[in-house]
């Protein structure tokens, strides 16, 4: 499990250590459900965030 | 009353605008003191677009379905001149200077807005206990919640207060208010309906739609909000069909997928009755029910909360030093979405668009899917775990289950009453469509709605 009091130190996260605590499990559960599914990522897959360009923004 | 009988009766000139609002106005009195739906009642407002209403239908002025009918707008949408507070103290003043693209749309089909309901605080959350504005309460058991985010607009419409309310969806906000207070919810595909004006609490999960008592109101509401608007980046272009059902559709042939895995999984038994009864009704009724497997629903979830946290913190980031402002729920989340490394949250977006593609292959073997809700019936007042069988589960994110990923999917979804529990509380039936096949969905909730009666039952009291 990650050390999140640590990494709300080193990312100037200012959060009170009791909450963070508090924060830990809940944390700690998306991380076992979400690292896993990183490596599965094809290289050719892209973010599905929108950011769009019109023609005219050019003229 | 349904939007659909209303209609009639105004044209019929059996009743008027004016005497309408009337009647919700002296309900929204009376109610709104025990189950607090609204943080704001526009009384003066109401009146006058009613006597509006009324002239313009007396001249021959037809508007469409929503002519004249009482409805509500959840706070978070943008109001020109009426403070907006989106269930927050950072926006107890705020007066906005413009209406959001739905709040215009239901000025022009001639909606009469008697009202903004209230929330849970940011639309960050399912129970709409908010700690600002106070508790909304369930009208089936004032003890429970109503579900939220839009828990106002669930009670308005289950208790009578309006006929419609509008409420916005990230992560199920318009489906388990729904479930939980027996009333039809719709979250439209994104991109459908604008989201201009609305206070966002996340960039790319945000989806609008409407609490209604009916199928076909829920529908005759999205034919009047549906459609492009350029001032909405996500906003579709895709050509707006026709949402109201006719009467006596079928959905003989309709392929109906009942998922065998996850959906049905982890559900209080009496909800897992109501569901299967419901695909037996929609089988009756000439549809074939196809069992399918799912993809890893679980993971899409996951990969839902590392957006909504990274979304929501990113978006409320300038107010989290002032940690007072917020509610002890709201503010754990958006500190929890300050440990969401940027590399994560790109990765998650990645794999959406992964899993939709994995999910679009199942609209080959059918044209939707049926789904509870909820995965149980709405919870009591403060609850923090609900047991379902031999599991427990942190109440929010059971209740959030089986509808988050949908947001994530962009998918249209509908939840519509399906039964009731040992309690007699209600319970909800999700339907998911292709993307942009409302019409689809809306169709096939409108046939089991014609065929059972879930949708007449009113709370105790109340109606």
């Amino acid at each position: 499990m990650k050390n999140w009091k640590k990494i709300a130190q080193s990312s100037d996260i200012k959060i009170p250590e009791t909450e963070i605590e508090r924060l830990a499990p809940s944390l700690d559960g998306l991380e076992a459900a979400f690292r896993p599914l990183v490596n599965t990522i094809p290289d050719d897959v892209e973010p599905a965030v929108t950011f769009r360009i019109e023609p005219e923004a050019g003229e | 009353m349904t939007i659909l009988e209303a209609a009639q009766a105004l044209r019929a000139r059996r009743v008027s605008s004016a005497e309408l609002t009337e009647t919700v106005l002296a309900r929204i009195h009376t109610l709104n003191p025990k189950l607090n739906a609204f943080i704001t009642v526009l009384e003066e407002s109401a009146r006058a677009q009613a006597k509006t209403a009324d002239q313009e239908l007396a001249a021959g002025k037809d508007r469409g379905l929503l002519h004249g009918v009482p409805v509500a707008v959840k706070d978070v949408f943008e109001t020109r001149g009426v403070r907006t507070t989106c269930g927050s103290v950072i926006f107890m003043h705020h007066v906005p200077k413009r209406d959001a693209a739905v709040v215009e749309h239901l000025a022009s089909a001639g909606a009469v807005l008697v009202g903004k309901t209230g929330m849970h605080e940011l639309a960050y959350g399912i129970t709409s206990n908010n700690p600002h504005f106070g508790t909304i309460r369930n009208p089936w058991d004032p003890e429970r919640i109503p579900g939220g985010s839009s828990g106002g607009s669930g009670v308005a419409v289950a208790s009578g207060m309006v006929f419609m309310g509008m409420g916005s969806d990230t992560g199920g906000s318009i489906r388990i208010p729904a479930a939980f207070c027996g009333i039809v919810g719709l979250k439209p595909t994104s991109g459908r309906v604008s989201r201009y004006g609305v206070m966002p609490l996340d960039f790319s999960l945000d989806h609008m739609g409407p609490l209604t008592n009916s199928v076909r109101d829920a529908g005759a509401t999205l034919q009047a909000i549906a459609g492009h608007d350029p001032r909405d980046e996500t906003s579709s272009k895709a050509p707006v069909g026709h949402y109201v059902p006719e009467p006596g559709c079928s959905i003989r042939n309709l392929r109906i997928g009942l998922p065998q895995n996850f959906y049905l999984e982890r559900l209080d038994p009496d909800v897992d009755v109501a569901v299967r009864r419901m695909a037996a009704t929609a089988e009756s009724l000439g549809a074939r029910i196809i069992p399918v497997r799912v993809p890893d629903i679980a993971a899409l979830n996951a990969v839902g909360r590392v957006i909504l946290l990274a979304e929501a913190s990113a978006l409320m980031g300038k107010y989290t030093d002032n940690r007072d402002q917020f509610g002890s729920d709201v503010l754990a989340l958006l500190d929890q979405g300050r440990f969401i490394a940027a590399t994560d949250y790109v990765n998650a977006q990645r794999l959406r668009r992964m899993m939709q593609r994995e999910f679009s292959q199942l609209w080959s073997q059918v044209d939707c899917l049926f789904t509870p809700t909820t995965p149980m019936a709405a919870p009591r007042i403060g609850e923090k775990t609900a047991a379902l069988g031999d599991f427990t589960e942190d109440v929010r994110l059971a209740t959030t289950r089986l509808v988050r990923g949908i947001n994530v999917l962009g998918l249209p979804a509908i939840s519509l009453p399906c039964g009731f529990d040992r309690r007699g509380l209600p319970v909800g039936l999700q339907i998911v469509g292709r993307p942009f096949d409302e019409a689809l969905i809306l169709q096939a909730a409108a046939a089991l709605e014609d065929a059972t009666d879930y949708h007449k039952q009113a709370p105790k009291d109340v109606k």
